[in-house]
């Protein structure tokens, strides 16, 4: 018979695994915040004095902002575009549904490196495909050097990043909309209720456990963003595209300072963790 | 039942001690691992010459052998660090930057001073100016190879055809410039996305608009970043963006699309190094062409930026015997035999290789000109960025020059940025000082 120790000892293996690989790291990272480090190397206690350099760092300012407008973005486009497009899809013929989902899901299989070098090659100002695209009817004017302008750098790779993650967005709605028991559409058809009408009073709440998880889901990918970064504009030009994570990157990597790069990770994880919290909250509402 | 035939058995044991002696022989073979950074295309694509000196030297090291990793030029400096953070660096690497790099490493105790080796081999082709680049708090800890100079590559076909001819004052190449632009031609192929192209630029600029003086005045002395000389350093190479002489969206173009750019015959020059002569000479579909850029304010010496770029550098974790192999291999890397071949190999001129050296050795022309423009001018030939900025500065200065020729910062902005960086990796002890 099972009994809460059976349990907690079959969970054991994969908890101490865990604790090994997740728990323990972290762990680490958070004493790493508290020492001065010079070049990779260890050096004094500073207790809490790389907490302190977060104020006066505008770089983690503007990165953290950077951050919330790509959740704010990544909210909006993919989840709105995918739940419309579900929802219109969800009363096709089943092999036009199997057919373009399949065709919406294509991008999520590209790894973000890649999309990042395909993208990087569309955007580019000398042989961009975007450009020369909107030169080839008629509207060259809006050519732009896409990721080099402060303006639409960040921009162009939430495109990117919205390219990716839309195709996750219709698949998680379509398989939540056909679990929708088709008595109620039927009921509300009878009853006279319009498309919009049955979409917006039935679907969309009916939806929202898998709106919840989406939503979490893209907020969490969204405050970890870094490969497509990294590949195409390394944070530039400038400070434009710069994230939490390409800062960590280079104040880790490039500048060896490990400390600092310690902190703005825990501040990372707070953040995170936060949003995690928030959203599990909310899906257990009933 | 035997399985062996009588009297095997004392032949077999004899047989195993022998190949456990040689087993033991074996493993306690000294072995030098290296680090280096000489692809066979690309920058520093010196891998040619490398392969070819491990074989010429390997025999002199007394039974040592070298075990050679190749990492990219352009992440080795990473790699190295993360080595150095976890006690793992290799026994010899040949990396870059320099001098403020070398010192962290050597502030750290990662490094084995090299005084001793230097005494022993002489080593007299790195002068003092060489040897106190790699010097920290009065020990040597690299031993400097390659000279790395700035200069501006052109397309001789294109000036000839659009009857334009070489500048040889500040304002004949702004005229250039200026002529190429309304020929519909891009005067200088540039291409800042990968960030580090830009600090070159602007080191050639600060020498040629501040001198050496000056510059050693900001980086080794209590003059700020934001004086006058400086400022005319940065509005230039801001007003080079503006007055479109780089190609549209220059900040999103890689480095190597832009020498591809300059390569295909689309743009008339292209400003940058030495440590891509291969790729320039091999890519060329011209007869390729260099001149130095010319002073930009009056009263400014001609001269170029140039610097060590790279050193060898032992492990303080290395044995002696290690540590002593790699000087000997080292001695004769940099031996004048193997120079030879460091240049036509490699297309790399190692520190102390003459212009008549040049000239005798089968050297392509390219090189042969370069070299000599570049060197004409050692005591104006001024400092490289890369190579005198502690890391910290240096990723600020990315970010910062991206925005100033962007146009989203003014000098006065760029230079205040720099300010502050500069002052906080001085307070922070960062700061490189000959």
């Amino acid at each position: 018979m099972l009994t809460t120790r059976s349990a907690y000892l079959f969970l054991a293996p994969s908890l101490a695994l865990y604790l090994l690989f997740v728990g323990l790291p972290i762990l680490q990272v958070f004493g790493f915040s508290f020492f001065d480090w010079d070049n990779g190397i260890a050096g004094d206690f500073i207790g809490l004095a790389n907490y302190g350099r977060l104020l006066g760092d505008g770089v983690f300012w503007t990165a953290l902002w950077h951050n919330a407008i790509w959740v704010v973005l990544t909210l909006a486009f993919p989840l709105l575009a995918g739940l419309v497009i579900a929802a219109i899809l969800a009363e096709r013929n089943a092999n036009v549904v199997r057919w373009l989902g399949a065709i919406y899901f294509i991008p999520r299989t590209i790894p973000l490196v890649v999309a990042g070098i395909i993208w990087g090659w569309i955007y580019n100002p000398i042989f961009g495909l975007l450009n020369f695209g909107l030169e080839a009817v008629g509207l060259g004017g809006l050519a732009g050097a896409w990721l080099a302008q402060d303006n639409t750098a960040l921009l162009s790779l939430n495109v990117v990043g919205a390219w990716t993650f839309f195709g996750f967005c219709v698949i998680i709605y379509l398989a939540a909309i056909q679990s929708i028991d088709p008595a109620l559409y039927e009921a509300a058809s009878i009853d006279g209720a319009s498309w919009w009408r049955k979409f917006r009073d039935l679907t969309v709440p009916l939806l929202r456990g898998s709106t919840l998880f989406l939503g979490l889901y893209a907020a969490i990918e969204a405050m970890r963003f870094f490969d497509l970064v990294w590949v195409t504009t390394q944070g530039g030009p400038g400070y434009a595209t710069e994230v939490l994570t390409t800062h960590i990157y280079k104040t880790f990597f490039l500048v060896g300072d490990f400390g600092y790069a310690a902190t703005l990770s825990v501040v990372l994880l707070i953040i995170v963790l936060s949003i995690s919290a928030g959203a599990f909250a909310l899906l257990r509402k009933p | 039942m035997t399985l062996l035939p009588r009297g095997s058995l004392p032949v077999l044991l004899a047989a195993g001690l022998v190949a456990s002696v040689s087993v033991q022989a074996a493993t306690a073979q000294t072995v030098v691992t290296q680090w280096d950074q000489f692809a066979m295309a690309g920058i520093t694509a010196a891998g040619p010459a490398m392969d070819e000196l491990i074989g010429t030297c390997e025999p002199d090291l007394g039974g040592a052998t070298v075990l050679r990793t190749i990492a990219p030029s352009i992440g080795i400096r990473d790699s190295y660090r993360l080595a150095v953070s976890a006690n793992k660096t290799p026994d010899l690497a040949y990396t870059w930057p320099a001098a403020s790099v070398l010192a962290g490493y050597a502030r750290v105790g990662a490094l084995a001073p090299l005084d001793d080796y230097y005494e022993q081999y002489g080593w007299e082709g790195i002068n003092d100016f060489y040897r106190g680049r790699n010097s920290f708090e009065g020990a040597i800890y690299g031993v400097p190879m390659e000279q790395d100079l700035m200069g501006v590559y052109y397309n001789p076909a294109l000036f000839e055809e659009n009857g334009i001819a070489v500048p040889t004052t500040y304002a004949e190449f702004q005229a250039a410039a200026e002529a190429f632009k309304e020929k519909g031609i891009t005067p200088i192929a540039f291409g800042n996305r990968d960030r580090w192209p830009a600090t070159n630029t602007l080191s050639l600029l600060l020498g040629l608009s501040a001198g050496k003086a000056v510059e050693e005045e900001v980086l080794f002395g209590d003059t700020p970043w934001a004086n006058e000389q400086f400022k005319l350093a940065a509005e230039t190479f801001q007003s080079w963006a503006e007055n479109g002489y780089f190609p549209n969206g220059f900040n999103g173009i890689g480095y190597d699309e832009a020498n591809a750019l300059f390569l295909s015959g689309r743009a008339a020059m292209t400003i940058t190094g030495t440590w891509v002569l291969q790729d320039m000479a091999r890519g060329a579909s011209f007869d390729l062409g260099v001149f130095m850029l010319p002073p930009v304010a009056d009263g400014v010496a001609p001269g170029t930026m140039w610097g060590e770029g790279s050193q060898w550098q032992v492990s303080a974790n290395a044995s002696q015997e290690v540590k002593d192999a790699a000087a000997a291999y080292i001695d004769c890397l940099i031996s004048p035999a193997s120079r030879e071949v460091w240049v036509e190999k490699g297309f790399l001129v190692p520190i102390g290789t003459t212009p008549e050296e040049l000239e005798q050795w089968d050297a392509l022309p390219i090189v042969k000109s370069f070299y000599s423009q570049g060197l004409a001018t050692p005591d104006a030939n001024f400092y490289d960025l890369h190579t005198t900025l502690p890391e910290s500065v240096t990723q600020v200065l990315y970010a910062e020059l991206q925005r100033l020729i962007g146009g989203d910062a003014t000098a006065d902005e760029f230079l205040g940025a720099m300010d502050t960086a500069w002052q906080t990796a001085i307070d922070n002890g960062e700061r490189w000082v000959p």
